[in-house]
């Protein structure tokens, strides 16, 4: 034994002893509770790693057998392979970094402890989610998160904005969560069991016509499941919304780890993706549609962090289309970059509106190069790094990504380069406007403590030779074996060519002559327009879904079912006020007759229903 | 037509009148009498039943203890007020076409059998009085629900007293 | 006809709760009499005991399962599970009113007794194996419900609740009555095994059969809150005092759950192809009338109303199922709905203080930063309610979506998971305010939380993590008594 279950067991600790006495703590040890369990759980991670490798064969832990109905057991079991130490490294390495610069960064906010409590019991539920060997204890891991992070997005509740996307981001997230119980229903179906190996063996085994369409269908409801998780279309609406939580929570879970759940959980699942062609198809045609509106959207918006969280929706996009077209282990390589760089950009914005005072608009911003000098340089390779510059991180999943997709289809190759011109343009837009030209604002900007730069420039080494360093393909290729793909140099080349062709438009339109985008901007209005208001997408979304159900259930089941048609009949109007002076009046208004005349009407119901289907024999 | 089901339809009648008289008249008194004349009503099929035990119980203890308890209580009880109320919600259309269908529902279901009760079932011929008989299964084979019906009593006894005591304003 | 019946011993001891809970019963009320104006809580703590002692019975009963008393009373492990379930209830129930019912100067015997004697009729509705037992059974334990929700008679939103409750409930109980009668005439037997044998025959005509099976089920889905029965719920509950509507909202449903189970997979297995589909709508209807109808309440007692005939819903999808599957997960769901109702109502109580002031979902805002314990307490609940993973909920919602699934009634799950979809938003309210808000008047000046009611929201929270964690801790035994004894 391994000891597996302490690597969560660690930050659940500390939640517990930040979230029931943390309020009588000083900071010095909220931080050290907070910090060192997510630190003792990335030693544990490497002890274990060191102690399995080389891990060629998954290595089950069994704890206990956690329910068993009829012939179905699931079992309280974590399992580690070389996918999953992927994932630990990066979650209990990424998540160390970012607690520290929390420390820095929240440093002055209220709710300390409250923020770590949360913090530590989001990176246990992403341990149990990541080292889960079922569907039934990811999905356990799965709620949690999305419980945290409905937590930490509604952190700042005072503000309505806050709050209230902490509630799209929940209820968006329960549409996802159904299909993957469905999805899990079905599985238990198919195979009659839940656990990762059994169901893939199984699945592996089955002859293609007999099960093939029900396992098109298993994955259909898992991507459900992902889509939401990841922020994908239709149900990516709650990601921009989310980074009103504080930025180290946008980093951590909304960038680095828990977005990318879907990703992880559709790469868990290849066996089955697999054997459905047609689900791999709506993988990559998600991924890809995903990846270019987020970026287009990503083009005009002004609020820094706004630009990285549709950055990450594109980004997300990608990984989707890695996945679709074949290359899981190319996605999983860009789940790995991504969380390098885009942590980096996020805690770098983080870092810049530290320094503005709290200000998001790079509009308000400008020549901050030589007031934030440390902050430029990290950004600055991020951005690089996400632009797909060779030869940092980003480079090469993207090219991973980009060979894979045009192996599937040519035209997908050409799209995911164009939108790789784009996430360049943005990028480097939102540099130049931040850093470049003359300070808009009035706050007077400082650098930040070295406990926020310095997890930065660990990242931002990271970002640097991350792809270079770790192949992460072919360290997966005994779990997910690389499909087509041949490497191109001339491909390559152009992927390239268009991320340096953004940066260079970025740098002619906010540079050299910054009157171009405002005359675009004009000439263009509608499309601007549209772009800006993110194609009219949660004003679409609130008159076509939102508003109806709300309507609808006043109008119709509430007043319905319970003040009822014949109250209306009796009274002209609904009154279940219960003010007391309404009592008399309502109860002998015929309340009660009309509750006997709905029992009566559900006996006639009842007995209809029982000669329908039995009266005629 | 025989005697008995001559009998049988002229107390069911009875029953079935007493009831609608019990819901549809206004004035209280009235109401009780024809609540009792639906009580005799079932008397009497207990009594075509030969179950002489049950009528006599019947008659002494609803028509004679319970019902006179109500007709005191109504007489005790200002009534003006009530009489002056409304009897009906305006529901009441709609109640009388759901009760309706109702009753339309069971009859057409009553219809469609073949045959609308099971061969009749040969009654063992009573040995010993009717009362000794009723006995005999009340103590016996259904002692137990007979001793958890007074613990059902208590139950309402208990409430009765909880309602009917003294309000604290 | 010589008299030759004598209960055997062993009858006896299948029948030992109900004679200890009958006898505690009666003695609170003596003791009531006797203690005059000294505090009465001694009496609630007296019957805690006689219901300690009436589980430990029931628990020893199921080590020699069987019938008894002419077949009137069946015990095994469906019955036992009920039996302790219902017990358990009574357990909470008296918890969480003790604190309540002295701070209303309305603590008394007869409050105590009346709950032992409604917990009476339930445990007999879980063992009994006969109609009339069934319909006595019903009648006890609704009978002193009625009264329990009328109990402060100085407050007139419970005067109009008792009476509500009390009109409704006989008009259901006609019903099943009648449905009893039926059957009675078509098989000439009371006894379910005995009507099972009869109905399988298939001499019986169906259709009739079939009216007196909908009659029956009028009058349990009253009970259980079930569509279209369901409109007295969310008056009833609003209208009583919280503690009692955390006692209704449970007790008596579960038990009319057992009865219903018992008497369709027993007496009318043979004519299931009827009542399956009837089955299938209510279910349906009763999860949308529920949760669509909660998602709009602002006062919190009703939309717990409205949340329970929402998770009414969810039990007769798994009754529906018409499987052993279903009904572990008929018993399985119960037991965590029962834990985790009783702790939200019991977190009302606490909130709602004498004379029922702060019954309203805001005002609960920014509880968390005032009085973080009964925050988490009623987050778990809360989350369990929702049916989140690692709560009993997750796991009772999962084994009603399987049984459902078993059987092929893959819409009724995907419809029942849709539902499930949209009780978050309304349960998610609840923490929106709690977290999200600022304090407002109602949580200036928190009253402590009373010892007894303490004891209540934890052993409710730790018992639905505990269900959720370890589910295998009860559906281990819920499985091995899902084939009930026929």
């Amino acid at each position: 034994m391994h000891s597996l279950w302490l690597i969560p067991i660690f930050p659940l600790v500390g939640f517990l002893i930040n979230g029931m006495l943390g309020r009588r703590f000083s900071k010095t040890v909220i931080n050290t509770v907070a910090v060192g369990s997510v630190v003792l759980s990335f030693l544990w991670v490497l002890k274990a790693l060191s102690a399995l490798a080389p891990l060629n064969e998954t290595y089950v832990e069994h704890y206990f057998t956690w329910i068993s109905s009829g012939t179905l057991d699931i079992g309280f079991d974590f399992a580690i392979d070389r996918l999953t130490m992927v994932m630990l490294l990066v979650v209990t390495g990424i998540g160390s970094l970012i607690h520290v610069y929390a420390t820095g960064y929240m440093a002055h906010e209220g709710g300390y402890y409250r923020f770590f409590a949360y913090l530590n019991l989001f990176m246990f539920f992403m341990l149990t989610l990541v080292l889960a060997a079922n569907y039934v204890l990811l999905f356990v891991g799965w709620e949690g998160v999305g419980l945290c992070s409905y937590l930490l997005i509604g952190f700042y509740f005072l503000k309505k904005s806050a709050s209230d996307a902490g509630k799209k981001a929940f209820i968006v997230n329960r549409i996802g969560d159904f299909g993957f119980s469905l999805a899990m229903f079905l599985i238990v179906i198919s195979f009659g069991t839940l656990d990762f190996q059994k169901v893939f063996a199984k699945a592996s085994t089955i002859s293609p016509e007999v099960q093939y369409g029900s396992i098109t269908t298993i994955c259909l409801l898992l991507l459900v499941g992902a889509i939401g998780k990841s922020a994908q279309i239709p149900l990516y609406v709650w990601l921009p919304d989310a980074m009103e939580g504080p930025t180290p929570v946008s980093a951590l879970i909304h960038a680095a780890t828990m977005v990318t759940a879907g990703v992880y959980m559709i790469a868990r699942s290849a066996t089955l993706f697999e054997r459905a062609p047609i689900a791999m198809d709506v993988v990559a045609y998600i991924g890809l549609a995903t990846a270019v509106m987020a970026a287009t959207i990503g083009l005009v918006q002004n609020d820094i962090k706004k630009v990285y969280a549709y950055s990450t929706v594109s980004q997300l996009g990608y990984m989707f289309l890695g996945c679709g077209v074949g290359a899981f282990s190319a996605g999983i390589w860009h789940v790995v970059t991504h969380a390098f760089f885009k942590a980096l950009l996020f805690l770098g914005a983080g870092s810049v509106i530290h320094a503005c005072a709290g200000e998001q608009d790079m509009q308000k911003m400008g020549g901050l190069m030589k007031k934030i000098p440390i902050t430029f340089a990290v950004l600055f390779i991020a951005a690089m790094a996400i632009a797909g510059v060779p030869p940092l991180s980003g480079h090469y999943s993207k090219d991973a990504i980009l060979m894979a997709a045009h192996a599937r289809a040519p035209w997908m190759y050409w799209v995911g380069v164009v939108t790789a011109g784009m996430t360049a343009f943005y990028v480097f837009r939102s540099i130049f406007l931040t850093f470049f030209g003359e300070y808009r604002g009035k706050a007077h900007p400082h650098e930040s403590p070295a406990v926020m730069w310095v997890p930065l420039a660990v990242l931002a080494v990271l970002s640097l030779i991350g792809g270079y360093a770790f192949n992460i393909p072919e360290f997966l290729s005994p779990v997910l074996p690389m499909h087509g793909g041949v490497h191109d140099e001339s491909l390559a080349t152009i992927a390239t060519a268009a991320g340096l062709a953004g940066i260079l438009l970025a740098a002619i339109c906010y540079l050299f002559v910054p009157s171009i985008p405002g005359a675009l901007a004009s000439a263009f209005a509608p499309i601007y327009q549209t772009l800006y208001d993110k194609y009219y997408v949660d004003e679409l979304y609130n008159v076509s879904i939102v508003k109806p159900i709300a309507n609808g259930s006043r109008e119709i089941l509430w007043k319905g079912a319970d003040v009822g048609v014949f109250d209306a009949l009796v009274n002209g109007a609904g009154t279940t006020s219960m003010a007391l002076g309404g009592l008399l009046r309502k109860m002998q208004s015929g309340n009660l007759r009309t509750y006997a005349s709905w029992v009566l009407i559900g006996i006639l119901l009842v007995m209809g229903g029982f000669a329908v289907y039995g009266g005629a024999k | 037509m025989s005697g008995d089901t001559f009998f049988f339809y002229a107390f069911s009648a009875l029953a079935l009148l007493g009831g609608l008289g019990t819901v549809l008249l206004r004035n209280a008194v009235h109401c009780a009498l024809a609540l009792m004349t639906s009580l005799l009503g079932v008397a009497g099929l207990y009594l075509l039943q030969g179950a002489e035990f049950l009528f006599a119980v019947q008659i002494v203890l609803y028509i004679g203890g319970i019902m006179v308890l109500f007709l005191f209580v109504i007489m005790l009880v200002n009534l003006d007020q009530a009489s002056k109320l409304q009897q009906f919600g305006r529901q009441t259309p709609i109640a009388l076409v759901v009760a309706l269908a109702a009753v339309a529902a069971i009859f057409s279901m009553l219809s469609k059998s073949a045959v609308l009760l099971p061969a009749s079932v040969s009654l063992t011929p009573l040995t010993g009085g009717n009362t000794e008989t009723v006995a005999n299964v009340l103590f016996t084979d259904y002692l137990l629900p007979f001793e958890l019906v007074s613990i059902l009593l208590l139950v309402a006894v208990v409430g009765s007293v909880m309602m009917a005591g003294k309000r604290t304003e | 006809m010589p008299a030759n019946f004598m209960p055997s011993a062993a009858e006896y001891f299948r029948f030992a709760p109900e004679i200890i809970l009958t006898i505690v019963g009666t003695l609170v009320m003596i003791l009531e009499a006797m203690t005059g104006d000294r505090d009465k809580s001694s009496l609630g703590y007296v019957s805690l005991l006689g219901l300690a002692a009436a589980m430990a019975a029931a628990v020893a009963a199921n080590n020699d399962p069987g019938l008894a008393f002419q077949s009137m009373i069946i015990v095994d492990g469906f019955a036992t599970f009920f039996r302790v379930l219902v017990l358990g209830v009574g357990m909470l129930t008296i918890l969480v009113s003790t604190n309540y019912l002295s701070e209303a100067k309305a603590n008394s015997g007869d409050f105590y007794a009346l709950i032992l004697f409604s917990v009476v009729g339930q445990s007999l509705m879980a063992c009994a194996n006969e109609l009339i037992m069934i319909f006595i059974g019903i009648e006890i334990s609704s009978i002193a419900s009625y009264i329990l929700a009328g109990y402060l008679r100085d407050d007139r939103r419970n005067n109009e609740s008792a009476l509500k409750y009390f009109l409704m409930g006989s008009f259901a109980t006609a019903f099943l009555l009648y449905g009893v009668a039926w059957i009675y005439g078509l098989t000439g037997s009371t006894n379910l095994g005995e009507i099972r044998t009869v109905l399988s025959h298939g001499t019986a005509p169906t259709a009739m059969v079939g009216i007196s099976a909908a009659l029956m089920l009028v009058g349990l889905a009253f009970k259980v809150s079930a569509a279209p029965f369901q409109v007295w719920a969310p008056d009833v509950y609003q209208g009583s005092s919280a503690p009692i509507s955390a006692f209704m909202s449970a007790g008596p449903k579960a038990a009319a759950f057992a009865v219903m189970v018992r008497v369709f997979y027993t007496s009318f297995d043979s004519i299931s192809n009827q009542w399956e589909p009837v089955f299938w709508i209510m279910s349906l209807a009763t999860m949308v009338i529920g949760n669509f109808a909660a998602l709009q309440q602002r006062n919190i007692k009703r939309m717990l109303a409205y949340s329970s005939i929402a998770h009414a819903g969810y039990v007769m999808v798994a009754v529906t199922s018409h499987s052993a599957v279903g009904t572990a997960a008929v018993m399985f769901y119960l037991a965590s709905y029962c834990l985790m109702n009783i702790g939200a109502f019991a977190v009302v109580t606490w909130m709602a203080r004498d004379g029922e002031k702060f019954v309203e979902v805001d005002d609960f805002s920014g509880l968390a930063q005032k009085q973080p314990f009964v925050t988490a307490i009623l987050t778990v609940l809360i989350l369990s309610l929702v049916g989140v993973p690692l709560t009993g909920g997750f796991f009772g919602k999962f084994l009603v979506f399987k049984a459902a699934i078993d059987s092929h009634l893959m819409w009724l799950a995907i419809l029942g998971l849709l539902n499930s979809a949209v009780a978050a938003y309304y349960y998610l309210r609840v923490l929106v305010v709690m977290y999200f808000r600022e304090p407002g008047a109602s949580t200036v000046n928190l009253p402590p939380v009373a010892g007894t009611l303490r004891v209540a929201m934890l052993v409710t929270t730790l018992g639905t993590i505990a269900l959720g964690i370890f589910p295998g801790l009860i559906l281990g035994f819920a499985t091995q008594s899902s084939t009930l004894g026929k």
